[in-house]
Protein backbone atom coordinates (compact mmCIF):
# COMPACT_ATOMS: atom_id res chain seq x y z
CA UNK A 1 0.00 0.00 0.00
CA UNK A 2 1.38 3.41 -0.94
CA UNK A 3 2.25 5.72 1.91
CA UNK A 4 -0.24 8.51 2.39
CA UNK A 5 1.03 11.40 4.51
CA UNK A 6 -1.27 12.53 7.30
CA UNK A 7 0.52 15.89 7.94
CA UNK A 8 -0.74 16.19 11.50
CA UNK A 9 -3.13 14.96 14.19
CA UNK A 10 -6.31 16.58 15.46
CA UNK A 11 -10.04 16.42 15.05
CA UNK A 12 -10.96 20.13 15.10
CA UNK A 13 -11.38 22.61 12.27
CA UNK A 14 -7.99 24.13 13.18
CA UNK A 15 -6.25 20.78 12.73
CA UNK A 16 -8.11 20.22 9.46
CA UNK A 17 -6.97 23.63 8.17
CA UNK A 18 -3.38 22.87 9.14
CA UNK A 19 -3.47 19.59 7.23
CA UNK A 20 -5.11 21.28 4.27
CA UNK A 21 -2.48 24.02 3.94
CA UNK A 22 0.41 21.57 4.34
CA UNK A 23 -0.95 19.21 1.72
CA UNK A 24 0.73 20.05 -1.63
CA UNK A 25 -2.26 18.46 -3.39
CA UNK A 26 -4.49 21.25 -2.09
CA UNK A 27 -4.39 24.36 -4.28
CA UNK A 28 -4.27 27.49 -2.14
CA UNK A 29 -7.25 29.71 -2.82
CA UNK A 30 -6.39 32.96 -4.58
CA UNK A 31 -7.85 35.93 -2.71
CA UNK A 32 -6.33 39.01 -4.37
CA UNK A 33 -4.24 40.26 -7.26
CA UNK A 34 -0.84 41.65 -6.38
CA UNK A 35 1.38 42.59 -9.31
CA UNK A 36 5.01 41.45 -9.69
CA UNK A 37 6.13 45.05 -9.36
CA UNK A 38 4.23 45.48 -6.08
CA UNK A 39 5.86 42.38 -4.60
CA UNK A 40 9.31 43.68 -5.57
CA UNK A 41 8.51 47.06 -3.99
CA UNK A 42 7.13 45.48 -0.80
CA UNK A 43 10.28 43.44 -0.31
CA UNK A 44 12.58 46.34 -1.18
CA UNK A 45 15.59 44.30 -2.29
CA UNK A 46 15.90 45.82 -5.79
CA UNK A 47 14.18 48.42 -7.95
CA UNK A 48 11.42 46.99 -10.19
CA UNK A 49 12.76 46.26 -13.65
CA UNK A 50 16.40 46.37 -12.52
CA UNK A 51 18.68 43.43 -13.38
CA UNK A 52 19.10 40.80 -10.69
CA UNK A 53 22.42 41.37 -8.90
CA UNK A 54 24.46 38.17 -8.75
CA UNK A 55 26.41 36.46 -6.01
CA UNK A 56 28.36 34.14 -8.30
CA UNK A 57 28.76 33.47 -12.06
CA UNK A 58 26.04 31.43 -13.81
CA UNK A 59 26.42 27.70 -13.18
CA UNK A 60 26.92 27.03 -16.92
CA UNK A 61 30.06 29.18 -16.84
CA UNK A 62 31.25 28.10 -13.41
CA UNK A 63 32.69 24.77 -14.55
CA UNK A 64 31.09 22.59 -11.93
CA UNK A 65 32.93 19.46 -10.79
CA UNK A 66 31.59 16.07 -11.89
CA UNK A 67 29.19 15.04 -9.15
CA UNK A 68 26.28 12.57 -9.34
CA UNK A 69 24.22 14.60 -6.84
CA UNK A 70 24.56 17.77 -8.93
CA UNK A 71 23.23 15.77 -11.89
CA UNK A 72 20.28 14.57 -9.86
CA UNK A 73 19.27 17.91 -8.35
CA UNK A 74 18.05 20.37 -10.96
CA UNK A 75 19.03 23.92 -9.87
CA UNK A 76 16.40 26.63 -9.49
CA UNK A 77 16.34 29.39 -12.10
CA UNK A 78 17.88 31.77 -9.58
CA UNK A 79 20.67 29.34 -8.74
CA UNK A 80 21.40 28.77 -12.45
CA UNK A 81 21.92 32.48 -13.00
CA UNK A 82 23.73 33.07 -9.71
CA UNK A 83 21.13 35.32 -8.02
CA UNK A 84 21.60 36.58 -4.49
CA UNK A 85 19.67 34.92 -1.67
CA UNK A 86 16.99 37.30 -0.37
CA UNK A 87 14.11 37.07 2.10
CA UNK A 88 10.52 37.94 2.91
CA UNK A 89 9.30 37.87 6.49
CA UNK A 90 5.73 37.53 7.77
CA UNK A 91 4.15 38.18 11.12
CA UNK A 92 0.77 36.61 11.93
CA UNK A 93 -1.53 37.94 14.63
CA UNK A 94 -2.66 35.40 17.21
CA UNK A 95 -6.17 36.85 16.72
CA UNK A 96 -7.22 34.26 14.15
CA UNK A 97 -4.71 34.94 11.38
CA UNK A 98 -5.05 32.32 8.65
CA UNK A 99 -1.50 31.04 9.10
CA UNK A 100 1.15 31.03 11.83
CA UNK A 101 4.97 30.90 11.87
CA UNK A 102 5.48 27.16 12.43
CA UNK A 103 2.91 26.19 9.84
CA UNK A 104 4.41 28.61 7.34
CA UNK A 105 7.75 26.87 7.61
CA UNK A 106 6.20 23.41 7.33
CA UNK A 107 4.11 24.26 4.29
CA UNK A 108 6.88 26.19 2.51
CA UNK A 109 9.33 23.34 3.03
CA UNK A 110 6.73 20.92 1.63
CA UNK A 111 5.41 23.07 -1.23
CA UNK A 112 8.51 24.85 -2.56
CA UNK A 113 11.99 23.77 -3.65
CA UNK A 114 15.19 25.56 -2.70
CA UNK A 115 13.77 27.59 0.18
CA UNK A 116 15.16 28.10 3.65
CA UNK A 117 12.25 28.84 5.96
CA UNK A 118 12.92 29.87 9.53
CA UNK A 119 10.45 30.22 12.39
CA UNK A 120 10.82 32.55 15.34
CA UNK A 121 8.27 33.20 18.07
CA UNK A 122 6.34 35.95 16.32
CA UNK A 123 7.66 35.95 12.78
CA UNK A 124 8.63 33.67 9.98
CA UNK A 125 11.28 34.31 7.38
CA UNK A 126 11.75 32.50 4.10
CA UNK A 127 14.97 32.83 2.16
CA UNK A 128 15.49 31.87 -1.45
CA UNK A 129 17.21 32.93 -4.67
CA UNK A 130 15.83 36.34 -5.57
CA UNK A 131 13.82 35.59 -8.72
CA UNK A 132 12.34 32.42 -7.22
CA UNK A 133 11.56 34.23 -3.99
CA UNK A 134 9.53 36.81 -5.91
CA UNK A 135 7.32 34.06 -7.35
CA UNK A 136 6.86 32.43 -3.94
CA UNK A 137 6.19 35.76 -2.20
CA UNK A 138 3.58 36.66 -4.80
CA UNK A 139 1.81 33.35 -4.29
CA UNK A 140 1.89 33.68 -0.49
CA UNK A 141 0.62 37.27 -0.46
CA UNK A 142 -2.19 36.66 -2.94
CA UNK A 143 -3.38 33.40 -1.35
CA UNK A 144 -5.70 32.62 1.54
CA UNK A 145 -2.66 32.37 3.87
CA UNK A 146 -2.53 36.18 3.95
CA UNK A 147 -5.11 38.42 5.58
CA UNK A 148 -4.44 42.15 5.08
CA UNK A 149 -5.32 43.04 8.69
CA UNK A 150 -4.02 40.06 10.66
CA UNK A 151 -0.95 39.15 8.61
CA UNK A 152 1.87 41.59 7.88
CA UNK A 153 5.03 41.71 5.85
CA UNK A 154 7.56 42.90 8.39
CA UNK A 155 11.24 42.56 7.59
CA UNK A 156 12.33 44.26 10.81
CA UNK A 157 10.61 45.52 13.97
CA UNK A 158 8.00 42.79 13.98
CA UNK A 159 6.45 43.40 17.42
CA UNK A 160 2.66 43.10 17.42
CA UNK A 161 1.54 39.52 16.77
CA UNK A 162 0.51 38.88 20.38
CA UNK A 163 -0.88 42.33 21.17
CA UNK A 164 -4.51 43.35 21.17
CA UNK A 165 -5.72 44.62 17.82
CA UNK A 166 -6.21 48.32 17.12
CA UNK A 167 -9.72 49.76 17.16
CA UNK A 168 -10.05 49.27 13.39
CA UNK A 169 -9.05 45.59 13.67
CA UNK A 170 -5.47 45.99 12.40
CA UNK A 171 -2.47 44.28 13.95
CA UNK A 172 -0.12 46.70 15.75
CA UNK A 173 2.92 47.85 13.81
CA UNK A 174 5.37 50.26 15.41
CA UNK A 175 6.49 51.46 11.96
CA UNK A 176 2.94 51.65 10.56
CA UNK A 177 3.91 50.03 7.28
CA UNK A 178 0.26 49.45 6.45
CA UNK A 179 -2.85 51.54 6.98
CA UNK A 180 -6.54 50.85 6.61
CA UNK A 181 -7.99 53.40 4.22
CA UNK A 182 -11.09 54.74 6.02
CA UNK A 183 -12.87 55.50 2.71
CA UNK A 184 -12.64 52.27 0.73
CA UNK A 185 -11.71 49.98 3.72
CA UNK A 186 -8.72 48.65 1.82
CA UNK A 187 -5.36 47.96 3.48
CA UNK A 188 -2.48 49.80 1.84
CA UNK A 189 1.23 49.41 2.42
CA UNK A 190 2.93 52.80 2.66
CA UNK A 191 6.36 51.43 3.57
CA UNK A 192 8.32 48.41 2.40
CA UNK A 193 9.05 45.50 4.72
CA UNK A 194 11.97 47.19 6.49
CA UNK A 195 10.15 50.50 6.99
CA UNK A 196 11.36 52.66 4.09
CA UNK A 197 8.57 54.85 2.65
CA UNK A 198 7.14 53.79 -0.73
CA UNK A 199 6.55 56.28 -3.54
CA UNK A 200 2.95 55.12 -3.92
CA UNK A 201 0.76 53.05 -1.60
CA UNK A 202 0.34 49.37 -2.50
CA UNK A 203 -3.11 47.94 -2.01
CA UNK A 204 -3.42 44.39 -0.64
CA UNK A 205 -7.21 44.28 -0.48
CA UNK A 206 -9.93 44.36 2.13
CA UNK A 207 -9.51 42.58 5.47
CA UNK A 208 -11.56 39.40 5.85
CA UNK A 209 -14.40 39.40 8.35
CA UNK A 210 -14.28 37.50 11.66
CA UNK A 211 -16.48 34.69 10.37
CA UNK A 212 -14.09 33.98 7.48
CA UNK A 213 -11.04 34.24 9.73
CA UNK A 214 -12.42 31.82 12.31
CA UNK A 215 -13.25 29.34 9.55
CA UNK A 216 -9.77 29.56 8.01
CA UNK A 217 -7.49 30.10 11.00
CA UNK A 218 -4.86 27.58 12.07
CA UNK A 219 -4.37 29.06 15.54
CA UNK A 220 -5.87 27.59 18.69
CA UNK A 221 -7.20 30.40 20.86
CA UNK A 222 -9.51 29.92 23.84
CA UNK A 223 -10.59 33.57 23.65
CA UNK A 224 -13.38 33.26 21.13
CA UNK A 225 -11.95 30.42 19.04
CA UNK A 226 -11.18 26.73 19.44
CA UNK A 227 -9.18 26.01 22.61
CA UNK A 228 -6.13 23.77 22.24
CA UNK A 229 -7.33 21.62 25.15
CA UNK A 230 -10.55 20.85 23.26
CA UNK A 231 -8.58 18.96 20.64
CA UNK A 232 -7.94 15.73 22.54
CA UNK A 233 -6.07 13.99 19.74
CA UNK A 234 -3.73 16.94 19.11
CA UNK A 235 -3.08 17.31 22.84
CA UNK A 236 -2.32 13.61 23.22
CA UNK A 237 0.21 13.65 20.39
CA UNK A 238 1.88 16.84 21.59
CA UNK A 239 2.25 15.34 25.07
CA UNK A 240 3.60 12.12 23.57
CA UNK A 241 6.26 14.02 21.58
CA UNK A 242 7.28 16.05 24.65
CA UNK A 243 7.40 12.96 26.83
CA UNK A 244 9.50 10.94 24.38
CA UNK A 245 11.99 13.70 23.70
CA UNK A 246 12.41 14.37 27.43
CA UNK A 247 13.04 10.71 28.17
CA UNK A 248 15.41 10.47 25.22
CA UNK A 249 17.37 13.47 26.43
CA UNK A 250 17.63 11.94 29.88
CA UNK A 251 18.58 8.38 28.94
CA UNK A 252 18.93 7.78 25.19
CA UNK A 253 19.65 4.04 25.46
CA UNK A 254 16.14 3.23 26.69
CA UNK B 1 3.93 58.95 60.78
CA UNK B 2 2.34 56.48 58.39
CA UNK B 3 2.02 57.68 54.83
CA UNK B 4 -1.39 57.72 53.24
CA UNK B 5 -1.92 55.04 50.59
CA UNK B 6 -4.36 55.76 47.85
CA UNK B 7 -6.34 53.13 45.94
CA UNK B 8 -5.12 52.25 42.45
CA UNK B 9 -6.84 50.69 39.48
CA UNK B 10 -6.25 50.12 35.81
CA UNK B 11 -8.52 50.33 32.80
CA UNK B 12 -7.85 47.61 30.23
CA UNK B 13 -9.81 47.99 26.96
CA UNK B 14 -10.12 45.05 24.56
CA UNK B 15 -8.44 47.06 21.79
CA UNK B 16 -5.40 49.35 21.54
CA UNK B 17 -6.80 52.87 21.46
CA UNK B 18 -6.74 55.62 18.84
CA UNK B 19 -5.56 59.07 20.00
CA UNK B 20 -9.10 60.48 19.64
CA UNK B 21 -10.52 57.78 21.91
CA UNK B 22 -7.73 58.39 24.45
CA UNK B 23 -8.56 62.09 24.40
CA UNK B 24 -12.26 61.45 25.09
CA UNK B 25 -11.43 58.90 27.80
CA UNK B 26 -8.90 61.08 29.62
CA UNK B 27 -11.11 64.16 29.52
CA UNK B 28 -13.94 62.07 30.95
CA UNK B 29 -11.66 60.73 33.67
CA UNK B 30 -10.38 64.19 34.60
CA UNK B 31 -13.91 65.55 34.75
CA UNK B 32 -14.56 63.21 37.70
CA UNK B 33 -11.99 65.23 39.70
CA UNK B 34 -10.93 62.22 41.73
CA UNK B 35 -7.62 61.32 40.14
CA UNK B 36 -4.24 61.84 41.81
CA UNK B 37 -1.84 60.25 39.31
CA UNK B 38 -2.11 58.51 35.97
CA UNK B 39 0.18 56.47 33.70
CA UNK B 40 -0.55 55.57 30.07
CA UNK B 41 0.91 52.23 29.04
CA UNK B 42 1.22 50.57 25.66
CA UNK B 43 3.64 49.65 22.89
CA UNK B 44 6.18 52.37 22.07
CA UNK B 45 5.80 54.62 19.01
CA UNK B 46 9.25 56.17 18.46
CA UNK B 47 9.70 59.32 16.38
CA UNK B 48 12.53 57.65 14.43
CA UNK B 49 13.04 54.04 13.38
CA UNK B 50 15.16 52.81 16.32
CA UNK B 51 16.86 49.80 14.74
CA UNK B 52 17.00 47.64 11.62
CA UNK B 53 18.10 48.62 8.11
CA UNK B 54 15.94 51.77 8.14
CA UNK B 55 17.41 53.01 11.46
CA UNK B 56 17.27 56.79 11.84
CA UNK B 57 14.52 57.42 9.27
CA UNK B 58 11.53 59.44 10.49
CA UNK B 59 8.66 57.25 11.64
CA UNK B 60 5.36 59.01 10.99
CA UNK B 61 2.62 57.18 12.91
CA UNK B 62 -1.05 58.07 13.32
CA UNK B 63 -0.89 57.04 16.99
CA UNK B 64 1.87 59.51 17.86
CA UNK B 65 -0.27 62.61 18.18
CA UNK B 66 -0.64 65.52 20.55
CA UNK B 67 -3.98 65.41 22.34
CA UNK B 68 -5.64 67.99 24.55
CA UNK B 69 -6.42 66.84 28.07
CA UNK B 70 -7.93 69.35 30.51
CA UNK B 71 -6.40 72.24 28.50
CA UNK B 72 -2.91 70.70 28.55
CA UNK B 73 -1.16 69.35 25.45
CA UNK B 74 -0.15 65.74 25.89
CA UNK B 75 2.22 64.19 23.35
CA UNK B 76 1.36 60.49 23.06
CA UNK B 77 4.45 58.30 22.83
CA UNK B 78 2.69 54.94 23.00
CA UNK B 79 -0.40 53.36 21.49
CA UNK B 80 -2.44 53.33 24.66
CA UNK B 81 -3.45 49.86 25.84
CA UNK B 82 -3.74 50.33 29.61
CA UNK B 83 -4.55 53.36 31.76
CA UNK B 84 -3.21 53.08 35.33
CA UNK B 85 -4.80 55.41 37.86
CA UNK B 86 -4.29 56.43 41.45
CA UNK B 87 -7.57 57.64 42.93
CA UNK B 88 -8.54 59.93 45.78
CA UNK B 89 -10.92 57.27 47.08
CA UNK B 90 -12.34 53.95 45.98
CA UNK B 91 -15.76 55.39 45.23
CA UNK B 92 -14.22 56.99 42.11
CA UNK B 93 -14.23 53.59 40.40
CA UNK B 94 -17.98 53.84 39.86
CA UNK B 95 -17.48 57.20 38.12
CA UNK B 96 -14.75 55.64 35.97
CA UNK B 97 -17.12 52.86 34.93
CA UNK B 98 -19.62 55.44 33.74
CA UNK B 99 -16.96 57.20 31.69
CA UNK B 100 -15.74 53.91 30.18
CA UNK B 101 -19.30 52.83 29.29
CA UNK B 102 -19.71 56.11 27.46
CA UNK B 103 -16.39 55.92 25.56
CA UNK B 104 -15.96 52.19 24.83
CA UNK B 105 -19.09 51.53 22.80
CA UNK B 106 -17.67 49.17 20.15
CA UNK B 107 -15.61 46.88 22.38
CA UNK B 108 -15.40 45.70 25.97
CA UNK B 109 -13.09 46.76 28.78
CA UNK B 110 -12.26 45.80 32.34
CA UNK B 111 -11.36 47.79 35.43
CA UNK B 112 -9.05 46.02 37.86
CA UNK B 113 -8.15 47.06 41.40
CA UNK B 114 -4.65 46.49 42.75
CA UNK B 115 -1.20 48.10 43.09
CA UNK B 116 0.09 48.97 39.63
CA UNK B 117 2.41 51.97 40.10
CA UNK B 118 6.05 51.89 41.00
CA UNK B 119 6.49 52.08 44.77
CA UNK B 120 10.26 51.82 45.15
CA UNK B 121 13.15 53.52 43.42
CA UNK B 122 15.16 51.44 40.98
CA UNK B 123 18.87 52.00 40.40
CA UNK B 124 18.01 53.96 37.21
CA UNK B 125 15.64 56.24 39.17
CA UNK B 126 18.32 56.81 41.78
CA UNK B 127 20.95 57.62 39.15
CA UNK B 128 18.67 60.12 37.41
CA UNK B 129 16.79 61.79 40.28
CA UNK B 130 19.08 61.27 43.31
CA UNK B 131 18.11 60.37 46.89
CA UNK B 132 15.73 63.27 47.45
CA UNK B 133 13.25 62.39 44.73
CA UNK B 134 9.63 63.42 45.18
CA UNK B 135 7.80 60.15 45.81
CA UNK B 136 4.73 61.16 43.84
CA UNK B 137 6.82 61.46 40.69
CA UNK B 138 8.17 57.93 40.97
CA UNK B 139 7.27 55.90 37.89
CA UNK B 140 5.47 58.81 36.22
CA UNK B 141 7.98 58.99 33.33
CA UNK B 142 10.49 56.59 31.86
CA UNK B 143 13.74 57.40 33.75
CA UNK B 144 15.76 56.55 30.62
CA UNK B 145 13.95 59.16 28.52
CA UNK B 146 14.23 62.93 28.62
CA UNK B 147 10.46 63.19 29.11
CA UNK B 148 8.90 64.54 32.28
CA UNK B 149 5.52 63.86 33.86
CA UNK B 150 2.77 66.29 32.90
CA UNK B 151 1.16 68.10 35.80
CA UNK B 152 -2.43 69.12 35.17
CA UNK B 153 -3.53 72.00 37.37
CA UNK B 154 -6.94 72.43 38.86
CA UNK B 155 -7.28 68.93 40.21
CA UNK B 156 -6.84 68.43 43.95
Amino acid sequence: MAYKPQFGPGSTLIAENRRKYMNPGYKLQKMRDVSDEDVVLLMGHRAPGAAYPTAHPPLAEAGEPKCPVRKLVVPLDGAKTGDRVRYIQFSDSMWFAPCHPYLRSYLEAIRYRGVDPGTLSGRQIVECRERDLEKIAKELVSSELFDPARTAIKGATVHGHSLRLAENGMMFDMLQRYVLDPKDKVVKYVKNQIGEPLDKPISVGKPNDDKWLKAHTTIYNCNGGVAFRDDKEYLEWTQRVHSLRTKYGFMPME
Amino acid sequence: MTEATYPQCRIVPARLLNPSTVERLLNGIFATGKIRRMVLNGPNLPAEVPYGPAKGLPNPHEGRKTIKVADEDVQLQVQVGVVILELMDEAAIEDLKEVCDRVFTDFSYSIQKGRYMKSQMTLTDYAKYGPGMEKDLLGMADPRSKGCPIIIQGVK
